[in-house]
């Protein structure tokens, strides 16, 4: 027993050692066999359809492109993956490539040595589709590069046009009285206006950290990132804004024990299903809805619209909070295959494959032509428009303040606390690191 | 149980002394060898115990004791379960848990399951397994549908009553349909109620345990009391008060010690309903969840293990002190009390 405890000590020493090596001296050795086979697992989290199928057929054709390398894949549902993750990184059985979503989630395990530093394993093709460093912005840490990514995931508010036809609404809101009056016209037609899976709690605090950007500078989201905490009034000032807005009682009948993407009761499944006419989601969400629908195809009339602008907010019209979806290596994976796997899934057509098998926003900029979707269309545009980006707030915050900060948010909107709660259950998580 | 063990038992075990010899030849004392057989019969009877209980106690250890002597270490450091801990705290974290409200309010809820199981399981339970004693039609089936519940796993129980109480579930849908839409409330997320709901599947589901109990506990009672009871004209409910509860008393204090640590431990059936993150919302968050959300899920390792040691702590002391005041009648003689010369 003792040594079992040693011999995870001694693999996470082995694995750092390995990182130093590896970026010490650029890669050259791979943690294959004999034989020169090497075999890599790789955890992703689309457990269904054509999202499955497309890293099935991606994952094929890099082993036949490499002869002697295979990979072994598990697709691990999206609600598991962070605890599953976390599991196997402890154990020191972690998989050799792993889902990764940057900010401080991906800190913690880089702070563990557990990631692989690939800044000097990106091909040149690989950047030129990126359009540049910046685009690695959520996977760096310290100026080093530990993941890829795959898809960019701005957030905003899925509609249904023909709900919004049925209520009488021609324009799509831009201010927050514009929302605030069609959720009036909806609800008079007897629809629900907004679903929101306050069951899993982030759908919910998707509201509060939209509501903080307006709010809040650019600099100030910066700084509450570095420091984990809300110090400045725009924090509490977002809260109150959501406060008043939940007020007016927008959210779909029980939307506290709605889940985000499970089944055709949650709130994906409502907007799929037209029970519900918006949601206030990331770029994943025409791929969720699609799996949704009664013939499981896209929903062909769902649009999207920016989050609506607020009067007298410090953030800058048109900023964007959104995410990026990728992929790291373990520091104890073969670096060479395993970069190069992830470069192999940067080139065009696979990620233009990427896009049309999970209905979103590739990260190759010369993929993007391939999104058709009238809704992804919109958010692009909006996306290229923007200002500037922030990245989800729970992911920046790590697993333990983010949680906290969605619970947060849970409980303002369930009436039993009120904004001055969500920046106390900030306050407090950090004494519990 | 008696205490025909040890000596007694081996007593009679050991064969006869000496031989009979016939034409009356002296006996030499055979105190020797008998005591030799004594040693080798004991260290033959230390043995086979070794052995039989041998596995059981190495896994007892591997996987019990060994894991609650790593939580207590653990509990000590800030730690965020990568690699070894080594930011030593201390108490800190301890400090913390007794500090924070949210476990304030997990405790209040482990309570009022505790009291509430009791309150609701034990009366209906009592009433069913008399009713199930008689002869009567049908008897089968009701024992069936009592016992169903409790065969079912807490995940599919959780997910088929989770999906009929959402708010535009199987239960509102029929409430408004009848003509009650004033019934129709958020049973799981109204605060007021969620709790009432939890407390209602809790009840159908474990009401079938404590029912078999029972019926074990009114098969153990002998027939002649109620004969001699009716001989002199006791009623039914006289001989269900003076004879069959009394005498059904070892095992509901026994059903209770087992209710009440399982309420205390409550977990799979709260984070199957509300989710990993909305128990404490809806206030039906217990010990268990508090410490898989603040510990695991925040992936605060060391301040989970601190909340697992105290947890362990608080079941342990009322494990004892049920034991001690409640259960030492029934348990005289079975338990390590050594014996009374």
């Amino acid at each position: 027993m003792t040594r079992k405890i040693r011999s995870a000590a001694g693999t996470v020493a082995l694995g750092a050692t390995i990182a130093l090596l590896a970026a010490g001296c650029a890669g050259g050795e791979s943690a294959g066999s004999s034989d020169g086979s090497t075999s890599m697992t790789f955890w992703h989290n689309s457990t269904t359809g054509e999202g499955k199928a497309y890293w099935e057929a991606t994952v094929a054709d890099f082993e036949a492109a490499n002869p002697g390398v295979t990979i072994e894949i598990q697709a691990i549902q999206n609600e598991d993956m962070d605890g599953k993750l976390q599991t196997a990184l402890n154990s020191g059985d972690a998989p050799d490539i792993f889902m990764a979503r940057g900010g401080g989630k991906l800190a913690d395990v880089v702070e563990a040595g557990q990631v692989m530093d690939i800044t000097d394993s990106i091909d040149d093709a690989t950047m030129k589709a990126l359009g540049g460093e910046g685009a690695f912005n959520a996977f760096s840490v310290d100026g080093k590069i530990y993941g890829m990514p795959t898809a960019v995931l701005p957030g905003g508010i899925y509609y249904s046009k023909d709900l919004f036809a049925q209520a009488g609404i021609t324009e799509t809101p831009k201010t927050l009285a514009e929302l605030e009056a069609a959720n009036d016209a909806l609800k008079a037609a007897g629809i629900d206006p907004i679903a929101i899976g306050a069951k899993d709690a982030w759908p919910a605090a998707h509201w509060y950290y939209f509501f903080a950007l307006r709010e809040c500078a650019q600099e100030t989201i910066a700084e509450a990132g570095k420091t984990k905490t809300f110090d400045d009034p725009c924090w509490a000032k977002a809260g109150e804004d959501l406060e008043a807005f939940a007020a007016t009682e927008p959210f779909n009948n029980g939307f506290l024990s709605t889940s985000a993407q499970q089944g055709a009761g949650s709130s994906a499944g409502l907007l799929a299903n037209h029970k519900a006419a918006m949601e206030l989601m990331g770029a994943w969400n025409p791929g969720v809805i699609a799996s949704l629908t009664p013939d499981e195809k896209p929903l062909a009339d769902l649009g999207w619209f920016p989050f609506p602008e607020i009067e007298g907010g410090a953030g800058a019209p048109g900023a964007m909070m959104g995410g990026v979806d990728g992929f790291s290596c373990s520091a104890t994976a073969p670096k060479k295959e395993c970069a190069a796997f992830l470069n192999f899934y940067m080139q065009k057509e696979y990620q233009e494959g990427y896009a049309n098998a999970f209905h979103t926003l590739p990260a190759s900029q010369e993929a993007q032509g391939v999104v058709t979707e009238p809704a992804l269309q919109a958010i692009l545009e909006a996306y290229n428009d923007a200002p500037y980006v922030e990245i989800w707030m729970d992911t920046t915050f790590g697993q333990n303040v983010g949680n906290a900060l969605n619970t947060g948010v849970v409980d303002m909107l369930a009436g039993k606390t009120d904004a001055s709660g969500i920046v106390k259950a900030v306050n407090d998580a950090a004494a519990k690191e | 149980m008696s205490d025909s063990q040890g000596e007694s038992s081996l007593a009679t075990k050991t064969p006869p002394r000496g031989r009979s010899t016939a034409g009356g030849g002296a006996i030499t004392a055979p105190s020797p060898a008998g005591r030799a057989r004594r040693g080798r019969a004991d260290w033959r009877k230390r043995a086979e115990i070794a052995l039989l209980s041998g596995p059981a106690i190495i896994m007892f250890l591997a996987f019990v004791i060994f894991p609650v002597v790593m939580a207590a270490y653990y509990g000590f450091f800030k730690w965020k379960g990568y690699g070894v801990p080594t930011d030593f705290v201390g108490l800190e974290n301890y400090l913390v848990i007794f500090k924070d409200t949210a476990f304030h309010e997990a405790l209040m809820h482990n309570g009022f399951i505790v009291v509430m199981s009791l309150v609701m399981q034990g009366p209906a339970a009592v009433a069913v397994a008399l009713l199930l004693n008689q002869k009567m039609r049908g008897r089968s089936l009701i024992r069936v549908l009592i016992f169903v519940p409790y065969v079912i796993s807490e995940v599919i129980v959780g997910t088929g009553w989770g999906l009929m109480l959402q708010t535009s579930g199987a239960i509102n849908d029929v409430l408004i349909k009848i003509g009650l839409p004033g019934w129709a409330v958020d049973w799981l997320s109204d605060p007021d109620v969620a709790i009432w709901s939890l407390m209602v599947i809790l009840t159908w589901k474990y009401l079938g345990f404590a029912v078999i109990l029972f019926l074990a506990g009114l098969q153990s009672i002998p027939e002649e009391l109620y004969e001699a009871a009716s001989i002199d004209g006791a009623s039914y409910w006289q001989m269900q008060r003076s004879i069959t509860l009394p005498l059904l008393g070892p095992t509901m204090r026994i059903w209770a010690f087992l209710s009440i640590i399982g309420a205390l431990q409550l977990f799979d059936l709260v984070y199957i309903i509300w989710g990993q993150y909305v128990a404490s919302t809806a206030g039906t968050s217990t010990m268990a969840t508090y410490m898989v959300a603040n510990g695991r899920n925040a992936g605060n390792y060391g301040y989970g293990n601190a909340v697992a040691v105290v947890l362990f702590l608080i079941s342990l002391v009322i494990a004892l002190v049920y034991q001690r005041f409640v259960l030492r009648r029934d348990t005289e003689g079975a338990l390590t009390e050594g014996k009374k010369k």
